[in-house]
């Protein structure tokens, strides 16, 4: 009776509660619809923002960031640089590549330097989509060569050798590149055409202005050509693998161009005269071939040995400045006036100069585990093997040349009801044109050894010791050097004697941040 | 001090460096990095070997091949596991950095798999309708076939070696906007098991609960799935091989471990993965 008391109540209990339950849930729903509706407005937004946020980031990623700054401390043991030793920005670049569609990049590359900001790279470069084979690439880049084209962030050694700094100054030039590396053929080829003139200071001659001639040289800028002819360079290598014990990579480079002579008279490498120009915007030869080769071995770690032999004729050209003294006086004599105008012009000029030359590199480079690189760099470069040292600097190794004077007379007489007038205009012209053989001609050897350490996959900290080592000239009667060269430095004037070599190694401490 | 001095004297030092860390010891933590498609075998592996090496810890980790092969020039990783093989620029970096050309180790094989749902009617696609599905010149899959539904494409995020390797042997192009891009081979396959119409690919290791589609070369060829036998014998059209990839050649317990892998318990280890041997 008790049970079933029990039950009847719980039903009763469960009878009388269940609605209630039943009008709470359709309550709850009730409630709950406009919460779903408002979340699901809500993820939908989202998901538009998103959409839009995906959008944007997705023109980002298009864009590519890399760079490197390299700052360091140098140490010069030659006495004519002063400060002898200083810290300084030695490059900090940020390469700005823009990829608006598959193949095609915009790279921009500014170097930032206190006080100054240049343009390293300016270039579009085109592939072809299809066989993945081909390049186009104009604007402002590297020239094609090993050394140039290995990056300063890599390198192994503080500077590149003096033969490819000589040639190919800046190491960049503005033209236009077709490479064409096909994907399973380790070829590559590089054909480009260029300005010629990247990184050379060339003196124009004098200009007139008015009635003036002004002695002003000029630097042809950067940006612009200095002539209508073009340079052209190619460059073919192949590359050889040796299964797991490393590889062999084969190249060959040739540069063939030519420049302005901005001068009549062109010069041989052993300054002898040559010919002798219709004008001054005839060319002169810039021309040599380089072989090249890269090693690698796998001998207890990753072990290159790298070099390359370049020779051929480099020119420079001449220059022609002017001074001009220019008066007039006038004097009375009775009834004569005499207007005498006197213009002298003094016209000093360098003939350009055609030379031979020849130089190469070997690095021995050895990395010992994964933190640790050593390097070894021999470099040689002789910027004129058509003059022996001995003549350098002396009357054998040098041209002179004078123009005869010209001068010029008119008088005119005036007869008539006034005075007579008689008028003189005498022009005076002297022309020096002389070139002698001097430190741009001596030849030198250098010791490169540096240390590296990768302290990360960012920050490299280096240490370089270059040691340049000039050729000896040859001595006069005196004992003295036929090429001696001064320099003041704090007031103090010094000399430098070419016979004997000269201290001049240089010490860098580098960290080096890449990104 | 006299130049001479100073060259031998330096010449000495490069050559006591060298003698030194040539004999120092070789670590006993190798890293392993890379393929997305290729972790979960790198990881068998890594666990099987650890269990009868337990001196050597091996610690595998993903990321795609891309993102392996810069952490192998970056000296982040000691083995980059990679299923497409290292580009020449990226062989360049590691001569720029190491002086080496870095050791190739073909490991396994492994057929693309088209991945299908279930549900989809469509079996089979010639690669010229693969890519014109990934270049998304064909948008239905009534142009191949089946019902007058959107195609809905899935692939890999561009660091993927699958990704590069689909692009380069299939899609011969660019991928469609609307590619959906996923992190992992994975992450497709579940895409597509949840997406009557979707499309995937990758690894054929990874194809649980999708269907497999048979991929023809032309109109004119059967077509196949990837199994042992046709990629043996080259009848399957998207098939590769897997690689790793060491800055140098390998030396003590790295050595070994690849040596394991190459015999025969790491090859069967290949097979039970659901991937190919070498051999």
């Amino acid at each position: 009776m008790k049970k079933l008391s029990l039950s009847i109540l719980t039903l009763g209990m469960i009878l009388f509660l269940a609605p209630s339950q039943a009008v709470k849930a359709q309550s709850g729903t009730d409630t709950l619809a406009p919460q779903v509706t408002t979340l699901h407005d809500k993820v939908v937004g989202v998901e538009e923002r998103l959409a839009t946020a995906e959008s944007s980031l997705d023109k980002l990623t298009k864009i590519k960031l890399s760079g490197y700054i390299q700052a360091q401390w140098i140490n010069y043991e030659q006495s004519s640089v002063y400060p002898g030793n200083y810290f300084m920005i030695r490059r900090a670049r940020i390469k700005f590549t823009y990829e608006p569609v598959n193949g095609i990049n915009f790279v921009l590359q500014p170097d930032f330097q206190p006080g100054n900001i240049t343009i390293k790279d300016a270039y579009v470069q085109a592939n072809d989509p299809w066989i993945k084979t081909f390049s186009l690439w104009a604007g402002k880049f590297n020239r094609p060569n090993y050394e140039v084209e290995y990056s300063s962030s890599s390198r192994e050694v503080p500077e590149r050798s003096r033969v490819i700094r000589a040639i190919y100054p800046d190491e960049r030039a503005i033209g236009a590149k077709l490479e064409i590396n096909p994907q399973k053929f380790p070829l590559k080829i590089q054909l480009a055409i260029f300005n010629g003139n990247d990184g050379i200071s060339i003196t124009n001659p004098a200009f007139n202005y008015g009635t003036n001639t002004y002695d002003a040289p000029t630097t042809v800028g950067q940006n612009t050509d200095f002539d209508n002819a073009k340079d052209f360079m190619g460059r073919v290598t192949y590359a050889f693998r040796f299964g797991r014990v490393g590889g062999l990579t084969i190249g060959a480079h040739a540069y063939y161009g030519k420049i302005k002579a901005n001068s009549l008279d062109v010069l041989n490498s052993d300054y002898t005269y040559n010919k002798t120009n219709s004008s001054i915007g005839a060319t002169v030869p810039k021309q040599w071939i380089g072989f090249e080769g890269q090693l690698y071995l796998d001998v207890l770690g990753g072990l290159a040995l790298k070099g390359e032999y370049i020779w051929g004729v480099n020119s420079t050209p001449g220059y022609s400045a002017s001074a001009s003294v220019k008066s007039s006086s006038t004097t009375g004599i009775t009834d004569t006036l005499v207007v005498s105008n006197l213009t002298t012009t003094y016209i000093k000029s360098a003939p350009a100069i055609s030379r031979k030359f020849s130089g190469y590199y070997v690095y021995l480079v050895k990395n010992i585990g994964k933190r640790n690189q050593i390097a070894v760099r021999y470099d040689y470069y002789n910027p004129n093997t058509g003059i022996g040292n001995d003549k350098i600097g002396t009357k054998d190794g040098s041209y002179d040349a004078k123009v005869a004077d010209v001068t010029k007379t008119t008088k005119t007489d005036y007869s008539g009801s006034g005075p007579v007038v008689e008028t003189k205009t005498m022009t005076k012209t002297t022309t020096a044109n002389s070139l002698t053989s001097g430190t741009a001609d001596i030849a030198y050897g250098t010791w490169t050894f540096a240390y590296s350490y990768f302290f990360t996959e960012n920050i490299k900290f280096m240490v370089g010791y270059e040691m340049p080592m000039n050729k000896k000239v040859g001595t006069n009667d005196k004992g003295v050097g036929n090429v001696v060269t001064s320099y003041t430095v704090n007031n103090v004037k010094s000399t430098y004697d070419w016979s004997q070599a000269v201290k001049q190694n240089i010490l860098t401490v580098r960290l080096q941040v890449k990104f | 001090m006299k130049r001479s001095n100073i060259i031998t004297t330096m010449a000495g030092v490069i050559l006591l460096a060298m003698i030194t860390f040539a004999f120092m010891p070789a670590p006993k933590k190798i890293t392993i990095k890379g393929s997305d498609t290729m972790v979960i075998l790198a990881q068998k592996w890594a666990e099987v070997y650890m269990k009868s090496h337990p001196e050597v810890t091996l610690q595998v980790t993903g990321g795609g091949s891309g993102t392996g092969i810069s952490a192998l020039i970056n000296g982040a990783t000691d083995i980059c596991n990679s299923s497409r093989p290292m580009k020449q620029s990226e062989i360049d970096k590691l001569k720029e950095r190491y002086g080496s050309l870095g050791v190739e180790i073909r490991c396994a094989k492994d057929g693309i798999t088209v991945y299908l749902n279930e549900s989809n009617p469509v079996n089979e696609l010639t690669i010229k309708q693969l890519s014109g599905i990934y270049t998304g010149k064909i948008k239905s899959w009534k142009e191949v076939g089946g019902p007058d539904e959107a195609i809905k494409l899935y692939g890999r995020e561009n660091s993927s070696g699958t990704y590069v390797f689909f692009q380069e042997n299939v899609v011969k192009g660019d991928y469609a906007a609307s590619c959906q891009t996923l992190p992992g081979t994975s992450a497709v396959v579940n895409a597509v098991k949840n997406d009557k119409f979707g499309i995937g690919y990758g690894g054929a290791a990874y194809a649980k609960g999708v269907k497999h589609c048979l991929v023809k070369k032309d109109d004119k060829t059967p077509g196949y799935t990837a199994s042992a036998e046709t990629i043996k014998n080259g009848t399957y059209p998207i098939s590769r091989y897997l690689y790793m990839y060491l800055r140098n050649r390998p030396t003590g317990e790295m050595k070994s471990y690849i040596d394991w892998i190459l015999g025969p318990e790491g090859q069967k280890l290949v097979v039970d993965q659901g991937y190919f041997p070498v051999k």
